[in-house]
């Protein structure tokens, strides 16, 4: 299990160039534990930066160069790999995007990689709705140490 | 036959997840540090687009293979049964993911695919004639807390999702194929029976308190877990005792002794350690407090095994919290591993 799951240096506010202003900030993340998996198994983030948790209808992903996609568009990747060498980008919507400085950044990935049948929770895991992103994670969901990273 | 003596890139997760390894300096890395030859290969840490195995990478792998004069021994291979999102993936679908990955061992020379313990035995015999049509053999993981053989105690339920018995289902299966393409991989940590420096260290950084570790170290492994958790719970409060009970109620799933009954059937092994310490009466010798490699070795010979022990390091998630100057050097963790199984008589 890696000692940090969330890069640092990542964290700065996203620009959308369509409408001429910050909707939002992103930073990176990595896969927490020694290997990738499918995209399609990526359920949720769980993200809380500087104690507000922002909910999962507010959180884009983006990776393997396509535009950002929300967690429910990550469940048809089911043939799309995550390199585990690579980071993707989580996009957080906010209007105006974060202050200058310093910030406290936890993200913690809800994950359905497994070590194959886990009857159960296997049933509940792809029924709608799926399984509720917690701050602990899923299965192994990293760290929840925050992150101190600075907005310049 | 002959012990002989590989490396897992579990082993140096830390150097791969920070970028300062890539497959070729994992091999390289074994042929220099420890001159020898095996290599064990976690297939979705290295192989980028899973399972769509580039032609780039599999000329790649098989070249630094062949100019460190290496042999890939196993890859081991998973099964997300979520994979499609929508169901569960059926027997039928898990059979495909392990032929397909049966087909990318083969690409990249490996002899063997280690599949999970949770993997049915009937998802194996279907895969069979592609293992047989590519020569690939399909090795099962023995892993802790699956028994290797069932007594009264053994209880009959396991937390991870395989029937207690699934050792004896396996060999029915292969003695009833006659294959020569199946058998088991066993892991080390079946026969872990006590703890490490690291370990200790972990718990009082997370908040332990310096009589409990000191009554943990000095007792653990002379009387039964449940014993000791119930001493330990009226000396220092079960509020201590739950955030130590990992470490308290460690223990393996069978003894060394054992390994006779599946030896014929091992194809490799999973040496699982987590720390190496230094032997005080043996100059450049080291050994593993927590598992009994000496008698491990002792029934891995007399049983007749000719195959690889490749390391296989899980200590470094207790030092993750320290900086990263005293985190847990893999490298060197590996190569006083290997010091033992040359000691022990591996070649």
């Amino acid at each position: 299990m890696p000692k940090k799951t969330t890069v640092p240096g990542s964290l700065k506010n996203y620009f959308c160039d369509k409408c001429q202003k910050v909707i939002g900030f992103q930073f990176d993340v990595r896969l927490p534990r020694y290997r990738g998996n499918m995209v399609s198994l990526i359920n949720g983030y769980y993200v809380n930066v500087d104690g507000v948790e922002y909910p999962q209808d507010q959180i884009l992903f983006i990776l393997n160069g396509k535009g950002p996609r929300t967690f429910a568009q990550l469940k048809s990747a089911v043939w799309e790999h995550w390199n585990y060498r690579d980071a993707a980008t989580l996009l957080v919507l906010k209007d105006g995007g974060l202050e200058k400085g310093e910030h406290s950044v936890i993200a913690t990935v809800s994950n359905f990689e497994q070590y194959g049948y886990m009857p159960g929770k296997d049933e509940k895991r792809v029924a709608d709705g799926g399984e509720a992103v917690t701050a602990q994670g899923t299965g192994f969901g990293g760290p929840a140490e925050p992150m101190i990273m600075t907005i310049e | 036959m002959a012990i002989h003596r590989g490396v897992s890139s579990y082993s140096y997760q830390n150097l791969i997840f920070d970028r300062k390894m890539d497959h070729r300096d994992f091999i390289r890395t074994v042929r220099e540090d420890l001159d020898t030859d095996g290599i064990e290969l976690i297939d979705e840490t290295f192989i980028d687009d899973y399972p769509f195995l580039s032609e780039e990478f599999e000329y790649d792998w098989k070249n630094t293979i062949a100019r460190y004069n290496m042999k890939s021994v196993t890859m081991d291979i998973y099964l997300d049964v979520l994979q499609f999102r929508d169901h569960v993936m059926n027997y039928a679908e898990a059979t495909e993911r392990l032929k397909r990955d049966i087909i990318i061992a083969s690409r990249l020379g490996f002899e063997n695919v280690r599949c999970l313990i949770s993997i049915p035995v009937p998802v194996i015999e279907a895969a069979l004639p592609t293992a047989e049509k590519y020569n690939v053999r399909i090795g099962q993981e023995i892993h802790a807390p699956m028994p290797l053989v069932l007594k009264p105690d053994t209880p009959n339920r396991l937390h991870f999702h395989a029937p207690i018995d699934e050792v004896d289902r396996m060999i029915e299966m292969i003695e009833r194929t006659g294959t020569k393409h199946a058998g088991f991989v066993p892991d080390m940590g079946l026969f872990q029976h006590g703890l490490t420096p690291i370990m200790y260290a972990q718990a009082l950084r997370s908040g332990a308190p310096e009589e409990a570790v000191a009554f943990l170290k000095e007792k653990k492994g002379t009387l039964p877990n449940a014993e000791l958790q119930t001493i330990m719970t009226e000396q220092f409060g079960a509020e201590i005792v739950a955030k130590m009970g990992r470490l308290i109620m460690t223990q393996g799933s069978a003894e060394p002794k054992e390994l006779l009954k599946v030896c014929p059937y091992i194809l490799s092994i999973h040496g699982k350690f987590y720390e190496m310490v230094e032997d005080p009466t043996v100059p450049g010798g080291y050994y593993d407090p927590s598992t009994d490699y000496a008698e491990i070795f002792k029934y891995l010979q007399e049983g007749g095994f000719d195959g690889y022990i490749n390391s296989e390091l899980e200590g470094q998630g207790y030092c993750n919290d320290l900086p990263d100057a005293e985190m847990l050097d893999e490298r060197e963790q590996v190569r006083r591993q290997h010091e033992m199984f040359k000691a022990l008589g591996a070649v």
